[in-house]
């Protein structure tokens, strides 16, 4: 059970675990297998949207390494997303060729905006591995240098998060100018090319959704991993008590930068591979109130447990796609209330609320009668 | 010039049941119709010529009006029983008696009357200078502006007489202006050197361009005429750095007023997280909410008292008061229902708030729609004051006198009574105040109440110079944090100051980067900021490790 290969704690986390692995296997195989007319036949559409979902998770568990385990509540993660994804959405923006509305071979909004050739920085994007690379490092740079300047002066608590939040904040008012040579507010879009297919192939679908996937998977085993080691049990007294973790000779401000910078550069994997599923990057995407909706997603999963994010994500998405289809107008309202339940009565999530009910109904039985206590030490308790 | 009279047949003339607004009366305006009545009748050269001197003395409103309905063909004349009447077209079918300003009809036999070549030429000269006589002075102002620039020669002399008799100090700078501008292109060698002199010594900004022209012949003549060019240098200098002043008095002005707009947001801001150590989320849905208050108050009073009346003019007056209260209840009901659970994890209440936040800018959207609404201005608080060629709106100036006082209120109320005392000890140490007596519950309800009717009133005074709409908040809830961390949190005063500092920034910088830019760099500069000094610029002072 301590094999260190083998990160996992209990035998239901290896079954989820291995539900997911053959659902990430399984799903694209029913676009592919069934005819279109059969029962168990997923779309393209569908399989691309729940790409997305994958991508979400991913997000989310990177979010969750911060804030679950770290007590680091970001509300930037967004803008790692997203820069993940401007980074690969460079190179499909330069695999249009000559196949855009102008004709050349200069990205649209170029053209539009009167360049005569390609800026330096656009040029190395022609290599997708590159563009792959660039989505890791980008947001790795952007966390590290913030965080260093963040954690060395010791910022921490709710002031973290408003920073991270102003920083969100300028990120996006510079991604929405026309001169910042990213295609301003209508970002990059109609993408024709990925890896020399055509990106609106079902086997790139389903190419991207096993990635995806492969990800989701990958990013799974390596926060598993990290927290079974020592680096993990330091985490999560930073968490706990940062003072008392200084005090016994660690630097938690290199810690806090190292988690830091992992976390966006899997924010920024997902973002890459969010992009050619859904189409389109545009600075929206880096809003301040999209980084809260990780936040979301996380709390209601269940924050500090490791499928928590997971299930946060998908579910609150499959809700949102629910809902704005058939209540468009009180999308926002119902969002808002479910996670208000769930902040003021599932400190743990929907992955707690077993443990919650079990209990509660034994301090129904145990006389006199115990109050629950919620399980997460919180920073600042005092 | 009048020939078709004898024609005209006898009309019934119906005089009509309202009076024109326009054509108020009084003596001199009753002078001026007479005069204008005499023209459109005189029969001879020599009774034309009278009418258009006395009409040169005059300066009325009618006369304009009448010489732009004589040049489009809009004068008619009636032959009535007793004498022609003439009349005036002053809308789609709407005439009036010109020499009693009183609405009239108009019979199917009434002739056109039309000014010959000379008369027009004549008139046009008389309605040029009218407004030099106006007894409105801006009107004067503006006229003197007017004809000095296009250095007509025919005005200058009638220029220079007027000049000479303006008392006011304003009006006559104008006219020395306009004689000074007139001058450069006709006058003689010692008037265009003198001119030019005066024109520096008044700073002339509107004479800048003339001078320059001045400066440029005056370079590429011939014949160089070293004075000249040395006082056109030189009053283009003096100009020039007036004008450096003003711009900078002006981006001080700007600056404070952004300044007092960021406090005004903030400060409630400040005392529910500064103080209370809440993370308010929805602090920009009770700005919202206190705009949305004004937009309700008006709304009520365009019902139950119409636009025209006096008493709408004050509907801005009512809403501060019912903005305040408004946001005050639904602050105090979000503390009792939500934020009392959560004093001890400050993480949470940014969540819970932040969910609040989304359920009521959607609640705004369902009741009001999501496009902005309008707000309007009230006239006591529309135009601007010129302070020394500084253009302050009075919205804007309103805006950094309600600053101040909010916080000289704020400090007093914190300072000097029990409440306050209450306030400050609870937020010292929640546990020590209520057991030592201070009801704590209460003192947490009222001051959360307080910090958002705090945002309520900066949103009434936000549908002044920005938009009322389910987001309002949101553009302000990023800056508002700025303030009260850079501030120092718990730090009222820091607040203040953090706000002004931070708007005297942006307005400086933006005239260089540009508003986004400028925007951009300021919140970059914060977080440099804060690198040097954590703890804002006032920190609080404690020994507790976690703080």
């Amino acid at each position: 059970m301590n094999n260190r290969l083998l990160p996992f704690d209990t035998i239901g986390e290896k079954i989820a675990l291995a539900v997911l692995a053959i659902f990430v296997v399984i799903f694209p195989l029913m676009n592919t297998l069934f005819p279109a007319d059969s029962a168990l036949h997923i779309t393209t559409f569908q399989l691309s949207v729940w790409g997305k979902y994958l991508c979400y998770a991913v997000l989310a568990i990177s979010l969750n390494f911060l804030w679950g385990y770290t007590g680091l509540l970001c509300l930037g993660q967004c803008l790692f997303f997203a820069l993940g994804g401007y980074a690969f959405g460079m190179y499909l923006m330069l695999m249009i060729g000559d196949l855009g509305a102008y004709g050349t071979s200069l990205p649209d909004f170029m053209v539009f905006l009167g360049y005569s050739e390609l800026p330096v920085h656009w040029k190395p994007f022609y290599n997708p591995w590159f563009a792959v690379f660039a989505a890791m490092w980008v947001p790795g740079l952007v966390a590290f240098v913030f965080g260093m300047l963040a954690f060395r002066s010791r910022i921490k608590g709710v002031y973290f998060s408003i920073l991270t939040q102003a920083l969100t904040y300028a990120a996006a008012l510079l991604f929405f100018r026309n001169d910042f040579t990213f295609g301003g507010n209508n970002g990059f879009t109609d993408f024709k090319f990925i890896f020399g297919h055509d990106i609106r192939e079902a086997s790139v679908s389903r190419a991207l959704f096993w990635a995806s996937g492969f990800l989701l998977i990958g990013v799974y085993y390596l926060i598993a991993y990290l927290l079974k080691s020592k680096f993990g049990l330091v985490q999560r007294a930073i968490r706990d008590s940062e003072n008392r973790v200084r005090f016994s000779g660690y630097s938690t401000t290199h810690y806090k930068v190292f988690i830091f910078v992992v976390s966006a550069m899997i924010a920024g994997l997902a973002g890459a591979l969010y992009v050619p599923q859904a189409g389109i990057i545009n600075p929206s995407e880096m809003w301040p109130t999209k980084g809260l909706d990780i936040v979301v997603w996380v709390a209601v999963g269940g924050r500090g447990s490791k499928f928590g994010p997971i299930i946060g994500a998908v579910l609150i998405n499959l809700l949102k796609s629910y809902t704005t289809r058939v209540y468009p107008e009180s999308w926002l309202i119902i969002l808002g209330l479910v996670f208000l339940l769930v902040v003021l009565f599932m400190p743990n999530g929907v992955v707690g609320l077993w443990d919650q009910v079990k209990a509660w109904i034994q301090s129904r039985k145990a006389d006199p009668p115990a109050t629950v206590e919620p399980q997460l030490a919180v920073e600042n308790e005092s | 010039m009048f020939i078709g009279g004898k024609l005209l047949k006898l009309v019934a003339l119906l005089v009509s049941v309202y009076i024109c607004a326009s054509s108020a009366l009084h003596a001199a305006d009753d002078q001026a119709r007479q005069v204008l009545v005499d023209l459109v009748l005189a029969e001879d050269d020599a009774a034309t010529q009278a009418s258009l001197d006395k009409l040169g003395e005059l300066g009325d409103e009618v006369i304009g009006q009448f010489v732009a309905a004589w040049r489009v063909g809009q004068v008619f004349v009636d032959e009535k029983n007793g004498g022609p009447v003439v009349l005036m077209q002053v809308g789609e079918g709407k005439y009036e008696n010109l020499l009693t300003g009183a609405s009239a009809a108009m019979s199917a036999d009434a002739k056109i009357d039309r000014a010959s070549r000379k008369l027009r030429k004549d008139l046009r000269r008389i309605v040029d200078l009218l407004d030099l006589k106006s007894p409105d002075y801006k009107k004067r102002i503006a006229a003197a502006d007017k004809l000095g620039k296009t250095q007509n020669e025919e005005y200058l002399p009638e220029l220079r007489e007027l000049a000479a008799k303006q008392t006011d100090k304003k009006v006559k700078r104008a006219f020395d202006e306009a004689v000074a501008i007139s001058e450069l292109k006709n006058g003689n060698e010692d008037q265009l050197l003198s001119a030019v002199i005066e024109l520096g010594e008044l700073r002339s900004f509107g004479a800048r361009d003339y001078i320059e022209s001045v400066y440029q012949d005056a370079q590429q003549a011939d014949e160089k005429n070293t004075s000249l060019i040395k006082s056109c240098e030189t009053s283009l200098r003096l100009i020039d750095e007036r004008q450096k002043m003003l711009d900078f008095a002006s981006t001080l002005f700007r600056g404070l007023s952004t300044g007092s707009v960021l406090l005004l947001v903030a400060y409630g801001l400040a005392i529910t997280f500064g103080q209370m150590g809440v993370i308010n989320m929805a602090h920009g849905e009770f700005i919202a909410i206190g705009g949305y208050t004004v937009y309700l108050v008006q709304n009520f009073f365009i019902a139950n008292y119409g636009v025209d009346s006096d008493v709408y003019g004050w509907y801005f007056a009512v809403s501060l008061p019912a903005a305040f209260i408004v946001s005050a209840l639904a602050g105090a009901l979000l503390e009792k229902g939500l934020i009392q659970f959560l004093y001890k994890r400050p993480l949470e209440s940014l969540l819970a708030t932040w969910a609040v936040s989304m359920v009521m800018q959607q609640a705004f959207r369902l009741k009001f729609g999501a496009a902005n609404v309008s707000v309007s201005t009230p006239e006591w608080l529309s135009g601007s004051y010129d302070f020394f060629g500084v253009l302050m709106s009075y919205n804007r100036l309103s805006l950094i006198v309600f600053a101040i006082l909010v916080v000289v209120v704020t400090r007093l109320l914190l300072s000097k009574t029990s409440w306050g005392l209450h306030v400050r000890a609870t937020m010292q140490n929640r546990q020590m105040a209520s057991s030592l007596g201070v009801p704590s519950a209460r003192v947490n309800m009222l001051t959360f109440a307080f910090g958002s009717g705090l945002a309520g009133l900066a949103g009434a005074f936000l549908s002044q110079i920005g938009n009322v709409g389910p987001s309002m908040g949101q553009t302000y809830i990023v800056d508002s944090f700025m303030v009260v961390v850079v501030g120092g949190v718990g730090n009222l005063i820091g607040a203040a100051i953090s706000s002004l500092g931070i708007g005297m920034i942006d307005q400086g910088l933006q005239p260089l980067l540009g508003p986004v830019m400028g925007k951009i760099t300021v919140l970059f500069l914060i977080i440099i900021f804060l690198q040097f000094k954590p703890g804002g610029l006032f920190p609080a002072r404690s020994r507790s490790l976690d703080d």
